[in-house]
């Protein structure tokens, strides 16, 4: 035991006063929050004009105090949380910072809670609030899809901090949609393992046995260590396991006594060497007997859904599919390939299914779904694919599953499966189509080119031509929204963080006609469709791009934002430059339709079909909304003629380093 | 399948036909049916069309050849049958549809004007 452990009756009165010392570097935070750094001599001056949460003086506490024990353990108290000249005591939670300091974590997103209140104050105390940094949230959920978009354009993971039970419920759907969507994240979750520790009624409601057993259906790895050594390790070792393809989420029980002990020889704790997996590579045989299959073909296609994990992964597509001139459908969890690139066909993906004859998958969760169609109707499916076509998978499908949940999706009969990390794969394949082109090949693939060509600039042509379809109408067409929007940010180093959980909800208009020409350009979708997600994915994701120079953008669907519009306040609160348009078509729309859908065939008339799907009586007013919260905003827009100026304003203002808000009403898709 | 194939041609055997039935139908009715059995929710407000479901103007297709299609609908558009969306009422429907006035092209508005891929 390297750390001292107290009796519960001696823990309680400083943990008493470190409740106040938290609530503290909470109100530090709240009024530093205009600084993006602020510095320690800052967060003490402001937590000195905070007359109701700063802690008591020493000064203070000796005028109350009585006996000279009092005022003993008054000096004690002040040296404990750091606020005295002779700062030498060290928390559990501050090692745990220390922890987190070393893996360069720059933000645990959370809603404050008492079950790891001595990491909350080390956090912006100990760790003067910089990396990692406490962002305010409104919500567990949100701090959990925060976590998502901020890796998705930073490319390195966030944590989430949270009660290991009420707070972890709230989070729940959120890690679940980072689980689907292959995205590590750090939940901590926060407990009072030792029962004899508790305080009262509700310490024991926010206790568990096992806290992350609530999300270990869709967590690749938890744990819960009982001293702080232990801590370090696992907190690395899953900092490790959630960057591994297959990436995925994890949650390591943060034990509140953990965080509150005094350690009393720092030097005896060791903070183990972060040393990243190279990821796993598909076997170089079938490698080489893929290359073949696909220089052979007279009609390749390649389908990407994550293949692209980095802008190399962009990068490494392109050369495989130019090698090969192989049209590209691109499914866009991530972004695999520039929309203006030519062999980028996603347009015509049905069409193209039908045709090939090898057809390669890369990172395609639901490869099943792509090459079969089902008919909703009389629920039978048949395959999209001709006759003896061959079928090519690489994924990390196979190498980390779960039972319960059934995102893994159906299984997928093909001919060449091979599991591996398809990033890491593509080198290995591009080489083995350029050993395996002959002369010949060469020629054959080479007078694909042109065709090829041609049908993009077709594609394009038509989605411009049906973009002016609708533009005049009101509501506004999402063609004319979509348009309208990119119009104003074109000259940005601009990316759309959000779009919801489907770009289909706004008629996939960003990838018919914006030059997605970068991999953080576009970050995909909430991909376990738990509604939710857009605003606080879009505000975690702006976060980051915030220091890299970054135009953030995110498109809103109306009745994702009532779900967790309080992000807007944490964008405001934490000066998170973002601009978010509202699709606001006044519905959940494809509710709307599938209900509609289910009347008709049941011959009972769609009369009815708006009930429960519908978002009106009284329409909601998103601009007020955001005003309420601090952000600017205008709207409801109807008249289309007033979108662009309204857009340009927005443009500006999150230029100058605000949120900003413009509410569209809109068509339905 | 063969369904499928038989629904298709008979759209467009009855496309060539006048759509001197359309203009029976009652253009305003026609609005307000359109709207009230939620054709607009895939096809949009005035037909434009999005990526639930294809533009519907200008130039509608004929009651006759809108009715096949809808009542087999052998896709994701959901099929409507008579007891739902009568005759008279796809008439309406597609009178109202021929009366959406025809869009801009696309080169007549500033934003899309000369677009290319990578602009």
């Amino acid at each position: 035991m390297t750390s001292s452990s107290k009796t519960a009756e001696n823990t309680v009165g400083r943990r008493t006063f470190l409740k106040g010392a938290a609530v503290t570097g909470a109100a530090s935070t709240l009024s530093g929050a205009a600084t993006a750094s602020p510095s320690k001599r800052s967060l003490d001056t402001q937590a000195q004009g905070t007359t109701k949460a700063a802690p008591p003086t020493v000064d203070q506490m000796e005028l109350e105090a009585s006996t000279p024990q009092q005022l003993a353990e008054a000096n004690a108290e002040q040296v404990a949380v750091g606020l005295g000249p002779q700062q030498s005591t060290v928390f559990g939670s501050d090692f745990m910072i220390d922890v987190m300091k070393s893996l360069d974590l720059e933000y645990v997103f959370s809603n404050p809670g008492s079950s790891f209140l001595g990491l909350h104050e080390s956090i912006t105390v100990y760790g003067d609030n910089q990396k990692p940094e406490f962002i305010t949230c409104m919500h567990e959920e949100s701090a959990a899809a925060m976590c998502n978009g901020y890796y998705k354009a930073a490319l390195k993971p966030a944590a989430m901090m949270c009660h290991g039970t009420v707070g972890l419920q709230h989070a729940a759907m959120n890690i679940y949609n980072a689980w689907c969507d292959r995205v590590p994240m750090i939940a901590i979750l926060g407990n009072h393992a030792d029962a004899h520790a508790r305080l009262g009624a509700t310490t024991w409601r926010h206790s568990a046995q096992d806290p992350a057993s609530m999300v270990r259906d869709f967590t690749k790895w938890d744990d819960q260590p009982h001293s702080l050594q232990a801590f370090a390790n696992s907190f690395v070792r899953g900092w490790k396991i959630a960057t591994t393809p297959p990436m995925e989420p994890i949650a390591i029980v943060a034990d509140a006594e953990l965080q509150l002990m005094e350690v009393e020889d720092r030097s005896a704790l060791q903070i183990p060497r972060f040393t990243p997996s190279e990821p796993p590579q598909g076997e170089r045989g079938a490698v080489q007997e893929a290359a073949r299959m696909l220089v052979d073909a007279e009609e390749p296609l390649i389908i990407a859904d994550r293949a692209a994990r980095t802008p190399n992964g962009m990068k490494l597509l392109v050369e495989l599919a130019e090698l090969l001139n192989a049209p590209v459908v691109d499914i866009a969890s991530r972004q695999n390939i520039p929309t203006a690139h030519y062999l980028d066909h996603t347009r015509r993906s049905g069409q193209l299914i039908g045709r090939a004859d090898v057809i390669l998958g890369l990172e395609v969760t639901d490869f099943w779904g792509q090459v079969n169609f089902v008919n909703r109707e009389t629920m039978t499916s048949y395959p999209r694919t001709k006759d003896g076509a061959k079928l090519i998978t690489i994924d990390v499908n196979d190498l980390y599953l779960k039972s319960n949940y059934q995102d893994f999706q159906r299984y997928a009969p093909v001919d060449l499966s091979i599991s591996g990390d398809a990033e890491a794969t593509l080198p290995a394949l591009i080489d083995e189509v350029r050993n395996a082109v002959s002369r010949d090949r060469r020629r054959a693939i080479a007078a694909r080119e042109d065709g090829m060509r041609k049908i993009h600039r077709d594609l394009y042509e038509d989605s411009r031509q049906l973009a002016a379809q609708g533009w005049n109408s009101s509501p506004v067409s999402t063609g004319r929204m979509c348009m309208e929007l990119y119009d104003k940010i074109k000259n940005e180093d601009w990316a759309l963080v959000s779009v919801g959980a489907s770009e289909r909800f706004v008629s996939s208009w960003p990838h018919r006609l914006w030059n997605i020409d970068e991999h953080y350009r576009y970050l995909g979708i909430g991909a376990g469709g738990g509604v939710g997600y857009g605003l606080p994915a879009a505000v975690g994701a702006a976060l980051a791009n915030k220091k890299l120079g970054r135009f953030s953008v995110n498109i809103q669907c109306d009745g994702d934002f009532m779900y967790a519009n309080g992000a807007l306040w944490t964008a405001a609160h934490h000066r998170v430059p973002l601009l978010t348009v509202m699709h606001n078509n006044r519905a959940y729309a494809q509710e709307t339709m599938l209900v509609q859908g289910t009347a008709n065939r049941r011959k009972r008339g769609v009369d009815k079909a708006p009930i429960g799907t519908v978002i009106q009586d009284p329409n909601i007013n998103y601009a007020k909304l955001a005003e309420g919260m601090g952000v600017w905003s205008v709207g409801p827009i109807e008249d289309p003629n007033d979108l662009g100026p309204a857009l340009a304003e927005a443009v500006k203002v999150v230029k100058s380093g605000y949120p900003a808000l413009v509410d569209v009403v809109t068509q339905m898709r | 399948m063969k369904k499928k194939i038989l629904t298709t041609i008979a759209a467009f055997a009855c496309s060539f036909i006048s759509l001197a039935a359309a203009q029976d139908g009652d253009a305003e009715r026609g609005k307000n049916t359109y709207n009230r059995v939620g054709c607009y929710q895939c096809h949009g407000t005035d037909g434009q069309g999005n990526d639930a479901g294809p533009m519907l103007t200008p130039d509608p297709l004929p009651p006759e050849a809108v009715a096949n299609f809808i009542r087999f609908s052998p896709g994701r558009m959901p099929v409507y049958p008579e007891e739902v969306l009568s005759d008279s009422e796809i008439e309406d429907i597609v009178a109202y549809l021929a009366s959406v006035p025809p869009p801009p092209d696309a080169d007549d508005i500033d934003i899309l004007r000369g677009l290319e891929p990578g602009d």
